[in-house]
């Protein structure tokens, strides 16, 4: 089945240093190469002119040129205009992996020759590539009304989405509602939802459903099937949708089981919460008896930083104290407030408010609260002042605990349908802190505000906006067109082993029980079941897959396989060549980082790109051991850092400590295999790693396949 | 079978589930009788109890009814004053079926709660005030000391009287004591069991626990020969030590450590060595000094209430006596004074002779040293009353609270003490800062205060938990607690006992005769009724298996009896004829049932595994369902597992309800390498691609598997552990491997391979 394919070499404007006349002649003779043609600028319009023209001539196109990561949105771009999309190129990298660290030498021709004949055997194999298409609902469901929930409602319904807000509680606008004051704009929380809320109310597109409860979801991205009770409906109702937006904002601790503050016991003290809802309820007076207030103290950190209740600083109390305390000196300036701090922090302009309240008189005690107790009809505190060294009893008329926020109820039940990932501390977690924090590892979950962690208002907007965007990027507004990369399963392959389910990063494929079994004496038959537009493409299940069921479409086990025979070529007793397995993200990066600045190192390697480390099994390193190579290395990501959501270097790792221990068994030195982590900017790091594989392929000499002792072990008396 | 092999490290499910095996097998009992002997004895058994049942089974109810004979010519319920005995006495007797309570107990019942209900008409009863006449008064506590003095003389010469006794018994124990130890080192068998014997006598518990258990431990073989001679000489010798110290403290009261040496023929350094052992373990304590060195006596259960109480006055009086001196104004005569000098010597002197009695009979000191604090608490009211001080009004305060004077005087002492240290200094030279004096005396004035209310309110309504008093006084819980620990600690409260699981505080109170009457005999009448029914219900149907149970119900009317014995009123045994003429056939139908449990060790035959060929598994499985409403079990069986099939994947160990069976780290690379090919085309086709490159790339052999550091996807070697497998196959089911799978179950149908499967040890690969 294997197909001929046109190769264009670049010279990147005559720069490039290689012999290209040499590299010509021998391509020409490959049996796989239909065509070749040197070009000097293909990234340029004349360049592409000549791309499309291969492309169309012959179908199959390789591109030996400068690093994919440059040139291939250039020609994607210029094929788009031409309405192409995924055409059949495969790109080899002359320039920063070879003439830039490199001397011309016979060596750096062979690894051209090589790496380029690699890429021919790939592409051989190459399906076309066929589009996918899929209709989905253009409806949203967002789980909570609060500010979060009600910003995302209004984005996505102003792109054109349906969208059904579910609120657990009877009213819309979540805990701002009770806010007198929020920092640093000073506006109440009533103000700030006031127009989102008449937006939400006034638009139709927009399904406010209150006092619901989320029990569980089916389904994948384009066909999630909400499941909810609502008060009163013994029933339970059914929401088709395409995307799912966790805002359920948080839940206030309440410390009653911390018995030095009495709360609960005593009604004087309060959370800030509650103060917050007193305050905007427009009533100051004491619980007990209705008294006036004339002084307040406010405890932080109650709950937060401490190992059995929040292990994490909840970061909002401290500003949420201020804002109060300034409100209670509005609204009463002989009112004494006295806020007792471990540390106060206050991010981003909050500091502003922080420095009024000290302007204002607030009394700033660093220090912890001993204990309260009632004696008669007054409240008595009893606290310590670490500044001062010393004890202090104060009676005020209410205690304000500035107790922990937690993550709301519900996020782990719903966690075990929906599948996105929890910390710790009970938040989801978030896809990657840095770049991707509104996406969960779960497609087409989006979390957003305070579910994720503590969050101020200014955030949980943000984040809804961007979720709205995110959602739009992956709903594309209700009908996905797409020629898709990612793994596909042969059902009659599978044979149920739930490996692939087992190890996938992202959670995709799922195990599907078979009919029968309900005999004990039949089996429980399995059967996995992956959806393409869901997967990352990063091919640990296909490393897994025992009956190579599951392959990645654009990288199947014989693509790469040819690719490594292809690019061992020249390898050989003595010829010792090391081949570099590196993923598509931060060893690539790295890589071409090195060849950026003209580092240099041995001719004798052949690197060939793979999506995610995890893509490579022991089979992939035994094979290529088989066709020459004398030592084999993988560079991935660093621990923690895989892009795949965190597990993919992780397998690879498991690959390469298993193919060493059988080396070491079968009579080989385990030395030849290792691997290499590096982050995506570390060019010295990648440089010392594959110049010690190289050094290893000459010291440790032929292979026992060069040697033709492989295979011989019958033979040999151990 | 090796009978020591089948109580290792057998998971709690499999052990109960041999153990029902074993039973139902009949493998349980090691020792066999025949069973024509058996029932032999059984017969021999009842016709020697039958004839003594009646009389025996039918004296309680012959006793009740003199019991309640008496109480009602007395008409001596009245004088119980103690609100919660007859509570207790009423629900003793209402813990018993309504059917199975006699006429007599019904009637007792009944006037107790009319007692009880009269009681609580006429409400608490206030304390009476009384003048403070401080030399009436004094005159009075001179006469009760001397009451005091001559009931205590009595119990000393008791106390004597038996220390005669006992130094006579002690002679042959002692002379037994330094046999045994000659002989320990030739045979520490025959020692032990002399040992044993002389423990039944000595009646210390740690020694006979100790002995049964190391007999217990040779007869299993869990100890040898060596180690039993070892810990015979060691720890068994010093437990009886301790068991002979304990017995002198009993028998002939508090001594010091030479004293004992003495008495035991011991040198002082070993009977040193036992005694601060005893120390730590709580079983003796310091109670006096004796020409500087320190006398020893046994820590008793409780502190008689009559010994606390006198403490109490002992300690008020001290305090009316600092009063009186510190006070200018000379309130009282020089003769006044030497009059309360004198009683304070005589009741310390007193407190001293009760301590060293330890426990003696409290209900004949009940009235004199209830009369007693009373007059010293009027005494220590007036001193207070007529001293002067600025802070007096919160004394009066308390005062009229009716506060325990104990505390008042503490109080004092503060108030009055504190403002010296603030003006003055300390010997120390140190000053007092004025503050911290005004804090520690609110604090202290407000702890004061609290408890105070506290003991008013026990006295006034009887005991109370810290709830109560936390509902009725309205201070925090907590801080009630913490009042009652101190007020415990400081001996002016006692546990009077438990009501919803709280514990219940009550003033020192020393039961009076009829008190002590009420509450023994009410509390025997359940144990009786429980005792009778078993009796009759064993004898209907005589076992083997019951004879046990039999003695020991036996033996609740055996201490009755003893108990019984001691109950007086107005200073006669009640129903003394009726417990004399009993006694000896209740002691012999224990003698008897005990001498066939002696002859009849076991009723088991014995049989071997090898002999429960014939048991049918799965009826026994069904049995035990039917027993325990359950079965831990499906089955028993062996999982075995074919490598050539193995994915590695898992599946088995995700599926297994039990854990029981899991994938090691470890790569047979060695049974890979040698695979065959039919084995390898049946694979899926990675998994033969991997095996047929390794089998490529060998250039030596393999020997062994290869054992990895860390969980590899796809690579293990499954391990079963069959501890924890039920056998429910669904690991078998679960299995992707090709054609039926890499797992099978074989089941063991046959008992000794089931027993053999138990117990074996180490799990199976």
């Amino acid at each position: 089945m294997a197909e001929k394919s046109a190769v264009l070499l670049c010279t990147c404007g005559g720069q490039l240093n290689l012999d290209y006349e040499a590299l010509v002649d021998r391509l020409g003779e490959m049996e796989l190469a239909g065509h070749v043609e040197v070009h000097d600028l293909v990234c340029q319009p004349d360049g592409l002119d000549v791309v499309k023209r291969l492309l169309a001539e012959h179908g199959r196109l390789v591109i030996a040129a400068c690093t994919s990561q440059k040139l291939k949105p250039r020609v994607d771009m210029a094929l788009q205009h031409d309405g192409v999309t995924a055409p059949l190129i495969t790109y080899v990298n002359i320039r920063e992996q070879l003439a830039w660290v490199h001397k011309p030498s016979p060596e750096a021709t062979e690894k051209a020759l090589d790496t380029v004949h690699g890429a021919i055997s790939l592409s051989a194999l190459a399906e076309p590539p066929s589009v996918v298409c899929k209709d989905l609902p253009r409806h949203v469901t967002i789980i909570g009304a609060g500010i979060a929930g009600l910003e995302c409602a209004v984005n996505l319904s102003r792109l054109g989405y349906s969208v059904a807000l579910l609120e657990r509680s009877d009213e819309v606008g979540g805990h701002l509602r009770r806010l007198p004051v929020i920092a640093p704009t000073g506006r109440s929380g009533p103000e700030v939802l006031g127009p989102r809320i008449d937006a939400v109310m006034s638009s139709d597109r927009i399904d406010v459903m209150l006092g619901v409860d989320v029990k569980f979801v089916e389904g994948e991205v384009g066909s999630f099937k909400v499941h909810y009770t609502a008060d009163g409906s013994q029933e339970d109702g059914v929401i088709e949708t395409s995307a799912v937006v966790l805002a359920m904002g948080f839940k206030e601790f309440k410390p009653t089981m911390m018995d030095e503050y009495g709360y609960g016991r005593n009604p004087d003290v309060i959370t800030q919460y509650e103060l917050s809802t007193m305050l905007s309820e427009g009533r100051l007076e004491r619980p007990s008896d209705g008294g006036s207030v004339k002084e307040v103290v406010m405890v932080q950190c109650v709950g937060s930083r401490s190992e059995q209740f929040k292990r994490d600083c909840s970061k909002l109390c401290c500003t949420f104290a201020i804002d109060n305390a300034l409100e209670l000196l509005e609204r009463d300036p002989a009112i004494r407030v006295h806020i007792v701090y471990m540390d106060i922090r206050v991010p981003f302009e909050n500091e502003a408010v922080y420095r009024e309240s000290r302007e204002k008189g607030v009394d700033y005690i660093r220090g912890r609260v001993c204990s309260v107790w009632q004696s008669g009809n007054n409240t008595y505190l009893r606290l310590y002042d670490s500044l001062m060294d010393q004890y202090f009893q104060l009676s005020p008329d209410l205690v304000v605990l500035s107790s922990a926020l937690l993550p709301p109820d519900g996020v782990e039940e719903l966690a075990e349908t929906l599948g996105y990932a929890v910390e710790y501390d009970g938040h989801v977690k978030e896809l990657y802190g840095k770049l991707r924090r509104v996406e969960t590892r779960r497609r087409g979950v989006f979390a957003i505000g305070a579910v994720t962690g503590p969050q101020f208002v200014s955030e949980a907007i943000t984040d809804a906006q961007a979720a709205a965007l995110l959602v739009h990027a992956e709903l594309q507004g209700g009908r996905i067109e797409t020629v898709p990369r990612g793994a596909v399963l042969d059902l009659d392959s599978c044979v149920g082993c739930s490996l692939c389910a087992q190890h996938c990063p992202r959670g995709v494929p799922l195990m599907i029980e078979q009919d029968g079994g309900a005999d004990e004496t039949e089996k429980i038959q399995f059967k996995a079941a992956i959806d393409i537009l869901n997967c990352h493409a990063c091919g640990v299940c296909q490393s897994l897959c025992p009956s190579g069921a599951t392959e990645l479409n654009f990288l199947t086990n014989e693509q790469l396989w040819a690719q490594t025979k292809g690019a061992l070529s020249h390898a050989g007793r003595d010829r010792p060549v090391t081949l570099c397995f590196y993923c598509e993200e931060c060893a690539a990066s790295t890589i071409d980082i090195a060849g950026t600045l003209h580092m240099e190192y041995p001719a004798s390697t052949r690197l060939i790109p793979v999506p995610c480390a995890g893509r490579v099994s022991a089979i992939d390193i035994l094979r290529a051991f088989e066709y020459g190579a004398a030592t084999v290395m993988i560079a991935s990501c660093e621990k923690n850092r895989c892009h795949m959501g965190g597990t993919g270097n992780e397998i690879a790792q498991a690959q390469v400590d298993v193919t060493k221990e059988i080396l070491s068994a079968i009579g080989w030195d385990s030395r030849r295999v290792e691997m290499y982590r590096m982050f995506s900017a570390e060019p010295e790091r990648f440089r010392s790693a594959i110049a010690e594989m190289v050094e290893r392929a000459h010291d440790l000499g032929p292979t026992p396949v060069h040697l033709g002792t492989a295979g011989q072990w019958k033979e040999v008396v151990s | 079978m090796n009978g020591r092999h089948k109580t290792q490290s057998l998971p709690p499910k499999r052990q109960r589930m041999l153990e029902m095996i074993l039973a139902l097998g009949g493998l349980k009992e090691a020792e066999a009788i025949p069973p024509g002997k058996v029932s032999e004895a059984l017969e021999q058994l009842r016709r020697e109890l039958v004839p003594l049942l009646e009389p025996v089974l039918s004296f309680p109810d012959q006793y009740y009814t003199e019991f309640l004979d008496v109480i009602e010519r007395t008409a001596i319920l009245d004088q119980v004053t103690d609100e919660s005995i007859v509570r207790d006495a009423i629900s003793s007797i209402e813990s018993v079926a309504l059917d199975d309570r006699s006429e007599d107990v019904g009637r007792l019942l009944s006037l107790l709660q009319s007692a009880l209900s009269e009681s609580v008409h006429e409400g608490p009863t206030s304390p009476t005030e009384r003048a403070p006449n401080i030399v009436g008064a004094l005159q009075e506590i001179a006469v009760l000391v001397d009451e005091i003095a001559g009931a205590v003389s009595n119990f000393e010469e008791a106390a004597r009287h038996t220390a005669q006794e006992a130094a006579a018994s002690l002679g042959s124990l002692v002379s037994s004591f330094e046999e045994i130890r000659s002989v320990v080192d030739e045979s520490a068998a025959s020692a032990l069991e002399r040992i044993a014997k002389l423990g039944t006598s000595l009646r210390y518990g740690p020694l006979m626990r100790a002995v049964a258990q190391i007999r217990r431990a040779h007869a299993d073989g869990r100890i040898d020969d060596a180690r039993l001679s070892q810990l015979v000489s060691q720890n068994i010798v010093h437990e009886l030590i301790r068991g002979l110290i304990l017995f002198v403290l009993r028998q002939i009261g508090p001594q010091t450590v030479v004293r004992i040496a003495e008495l035991l023929h011991l040198p002082p350094a070993e009977v040193q060595g036992a005694i601060v052992s005893m120390i730590d373990r709580a079983e003796v304590e310091i109670v006096a000094v004796e020409d500087s060195s320190p006398v020893f006596s046994r820590v008793l259960p409780r502190t008689p209430a009559s010994t606390v109480i006198l403490k109490q006055a002992v300690q008020q009086l001290r305090g009316a006596v600092k009063l009186f001196d510190d006070d200018t104004r000379q309130m009282i005569d020089d003769d006044t004074r030497q009059m309360i000098d004198d009683s304070l010597q005589r009741m310390t002197a007193l407190l001293e002779r009760l301590q060293l009695l330890g426990e003696f009979d409290e209900s004949v000191l009940s009235e004199s040293v209830t009369r007693l604090r009373e007059l010293v608490s009027s005494v220590l009211e007036s001193a207070l009353k007529q001293a002067s001080s600025q802070n007096m009004e919160d004394l009066q305060l308390l005062i009229a609270a009716g506060l325990e004077a104990f505390a008042r005087f503490r109080l004092k002492i503060a108030l009055e003490k504190g403002p010296s240290l603030v003006t003055g200094t300390n010997v120390y030279g140190e000053r007092l800062d004025p503050q911290v004096y005004e804090r520690l005396m609110d604090t202290y004035l407000e702890n004061e205060l609290e408890r105070g209310t506290i003991l008013v309110l026990i006295r006034k309504l009887g005991a109370m938990t810290a709830a109560d008093l936390a509902q009725r006084t309205g201070i925090p819980q907590d801080r009630v607690f913490r009042h009652l620990l101190q007020m415990k600690r400081a001996e002016l409260l006692t546990i009077a006992g438990e009501r919803d699981g709280y514990v219940l505080y009550d003033v020192p109170h020393v039961p009076s005769e009829v008190e002590i009457a009420l509450g023994t005999v009410c509390g025997l009448i359940p144990e009786l009724e429980r005792a009778s029914h078993e009796v009759k219900q064993i004898v209907d149907n005589l076992r083997a298996e019951d004879i046990g149970r039999l003695a020991s119900a036996l033996d609740v009317f055996s201490r009755a009896c003893d108990h019984l014995k001691k109950v007086t009123i107005g200073g006669t045994v009640v129903g003394e004829s009726i417990l004399t003429a009993v006694e000896p056939k209740v002691r012999s139908a224990v003698g008897i049932t005990l001498r066939t449990r002696a002859k009849l060790p076991t009723t088991r035959p014995k049989v071997t595994v090898d002999e429960l060929d014939a048991v049918d598994v799965p009826s026994v499985l069904d049995e035990y369902k039917s027993m325990m409403g359950y079965a831990p079990l499906v089955g028993f069986g062996t999982v075995n597992w074919d490598q050539s099939k193995c994915l590695g994947c898992k599946s088995c160990e995700i599926a297994c309800p039990e854990d029981a069976i899991y994938l090691r780290p470890v790569f047979d690379i060695d049974k890979v390498i040698v695979m065959s090919e039919e084995q390898l085309a049946r694979l899926p086709v990675q998994r033969a691609l991997f095996y047929q490159l390794i089998r490529k790339l060998a250039a030596t052999r393999p020997s062994e598997p290869i054992t990895l550091q860390n969980d590899i996807p796809g690579i293990g070697h499954v391990q079963v552990d069959l501890h924890l497998c039920i056998g429910c196959r669904t690991c078998v089911r679960r299995c992707p491997g090709p054609e039926d799978g890499a797992l099978e179950l074989e089941l063991k149908w046959t008992l000794p391979e089931v027993v053999r499967q138990l117990t074996a040890l180490s799990p199976t690969e």
